[in-house]
């Protein structure tokens, strides 16, 4: 109940802000269209890392907004895990709300050159992966021009690092790309397998890692007394 | 302003300076008949109703001494030998605080005394270099802003603090909207908290915090923006959280209240932060 009280309010703060919506859609929009005359491959995969970018943006600027609230809630009897958890749920629940246009986008456009499924799959894990790095990004650096700056260092790294590079495996959205070429390049079925288990463990290193700062910082110091 | 509203806003100033009812009924209904016998506009005959009401106040807290109060109850807040220092300068120097169940304390002091750190250590949220902080009961915090989501309505916020308490969502809003009224704001339906004025937006950051039936309030210098009339409120709030036998600290720099309050914690560097 708690938790779904904060993603709900963390939702109602985020699309209030009309602007931040359409950017959030004007970003993999431009990243899928600048290469759509290019190939359709490459498109889709910048799509993927668009997608991921806005959703981790806004997860950091939703953990900034919250900071200086946070340590209120924790007093009005709210866990630092209903809190956390609570604003995860709301970024993967807008996250496939922005993806869901994109979905339909790929699917007009060159749904019978790719595999649809794995689009989908793609655009799933590309939204999984980046809310919580968004969120840790935002417990790593508590400045949000700060933690853009580092995001946008961490995204530059990822679309220019040669994929041949063994870097690129702890990059953080280095699962939908590998999901993507699965779908667009119709490869094996290794990409879709080392896609999902990095996916999946990077999600939950990063959660875990979020937990952890959260717990920390929204610790109580003081004693309870103990009621005669 | 006309003899009535003049009639009206007078048994509301002498309500906010805490006179029972049958005072207020008695005062007011002289006042009327001397307006109705002499013809005068009261505004003349007695001034502005905030001034008289003011003066009656006094002239009775003169004549009668404060009304009795129930005893303090138990310890609800202890604070003992918090020292706190920011890179090499001590903040707060070995602070004592005990505040027990019914009673009001004040913490007083200059700018960047330490005031707010005082209250973010009682509240838990900071560690003291040394010393230690125990609660008895509930707590109910106001800091001094950034408490509230900006783009959130007041409603939403009541829910949000409400779900945390165990409330459900109906009852939230029921005991916001109805905190809100005592501070004299009706919050219109749609306007998101960032559209509110400052001193609406305190009105707000107080209701969150009292709500849930803390039994301990930490107030944050709550009152900044606010009107006179509200600022009258917030205290009536403050001795009505008093005698419903809630411990309530509040952080102020306005010194006109501090003799109704039951001890003052001065943390100005040159004294020894003693209670009175």
């Amino acid at each position: 109940m708690k938790i779904l009280t904060v993603a709900e309010m963390a939702i109602r703060e985020m699309v209030r802000r009309r602007a931040v919506l359409a950017l959030l859609l004007a970003l993999p929009l431009a990243f899928y269209l600048v290469r759509r005359g290019d190939q359709v491959g490459q498109s889709i995969r910048f799509l993927l890392i668009g997608l991921a970018w806005a959703v981790s943006t806004a997860a950091l600027f939703a953990s900034g907004t919250s900071r200086p609230i946070e340590p209120r809630l924790r007093l009005s009897g709210y866990a630092s895990h209903h809190l956390y958890l609570g604003r995860l749920a709301a970024m993967w629940l807008l996250g496939l709300v922005v993806a869901a246009p994109f979905f339909a986008l790929v699917a007009i456009d060159h749904g019978d050159q790719v595999r649809l499924g794995a689009v989908a799959l793609a655009m799933l894990f590309a939204v999984t992966v980046a809310a919580p790095f968004g969120l840790l990004i935002g417990a790593i650096v508590p400045r949000e021009l700060e933690g853009t700056l580092l995001l946008l260092v961490v995204v530059g790294v990822q679309m220019m690092i040669d994929p041949a590079d063994a870097l690129t495996k702890v990059t953080p959205f280095w699962s939908s790309r590998e999901i993507g070429t699965y779908a667009v390049d119709h490869t094996g079925d290794e990409y879709l397998v080392r896609g999902l288990v990095h996916g999946l463990i990077f999600t939950i290193l990063a959660t875990a890692v979020v937990a952890l700062l959260s717990t920390l910082r929204l610790r109580v110091r003081m004693r309870a007394a103990t009621s005669a | 302003m006309d003899n009535d509203r003049w009639l009206w806003t007078l048994g509301q100033e002498m309500a906010r300076h805490q006179l029972a009812p049958d005072a207020v009924r008695h005062v007011v209904a002289e006042a009327a008949a001397h307006l109705r016998d002499s013809g005068q506009p009261a505004l003349r005959a007695f001034g502005t109703p905030e001034g008289y009401a003011a003066a009656v106040a006094e002239s009775l807290a003169a004549r009668y001494g404060r009304p009795a109060r129930p005893a303090p109850g138990r310890v609800r807040l202890s604070a003992r030998g918090i020292t706190k220092r920011y890179r090499r300068r001590t903040i707060l120097r070995s602070v004592d605080l005990t505040v027990r169940a019914g009673e009001v304390a004040a913490v007083v002091g200059a700018n960047g005394a330490g005031k707010s750190t005082f209250l973010r250590i009682c509240a838990g949220l900071l560690a003291p270099d040394s010393g230690e902080v125990t609660l008895d009961g509930r707590l109910g915090y106001c800091p001094q802003d950034a408490g509230t989501y900006d783009f959130l309505l007041p409603d939403e916020q009541f829910v949000l603090i409400g779900a945390g308490r165990g409330l459900d969502r109906e009852r939230s809003k029921q005991i916001g909207r109805a905190g809100a009224a005592s501070l004299q704001w009706r919050p219109a339906a749609g306007v998101q908290t960032r559209h509110l004025s400052g001193g609406t937006r305190q009105k707000l950051n107080l209701v969150m915090a009292s709500m849930g039936e803390p039994d301990v309030l930490l107030l944050d210098e709550p009152y900044q923006g606010f009107d006179r009339g509200t600022y009258l409120d917030f205290w009536q709030h403050v001795w009505r959280w008093r005698d419903e036998g809630r411990a309530v600290v509040v952080v102020t720099h306005l010194l006109s209240q501090l003799d109704q309050v039951d001890q003052v914690l001065d943390l100005t560097p040159a004294s020894e932060g003693a209670a009175a």
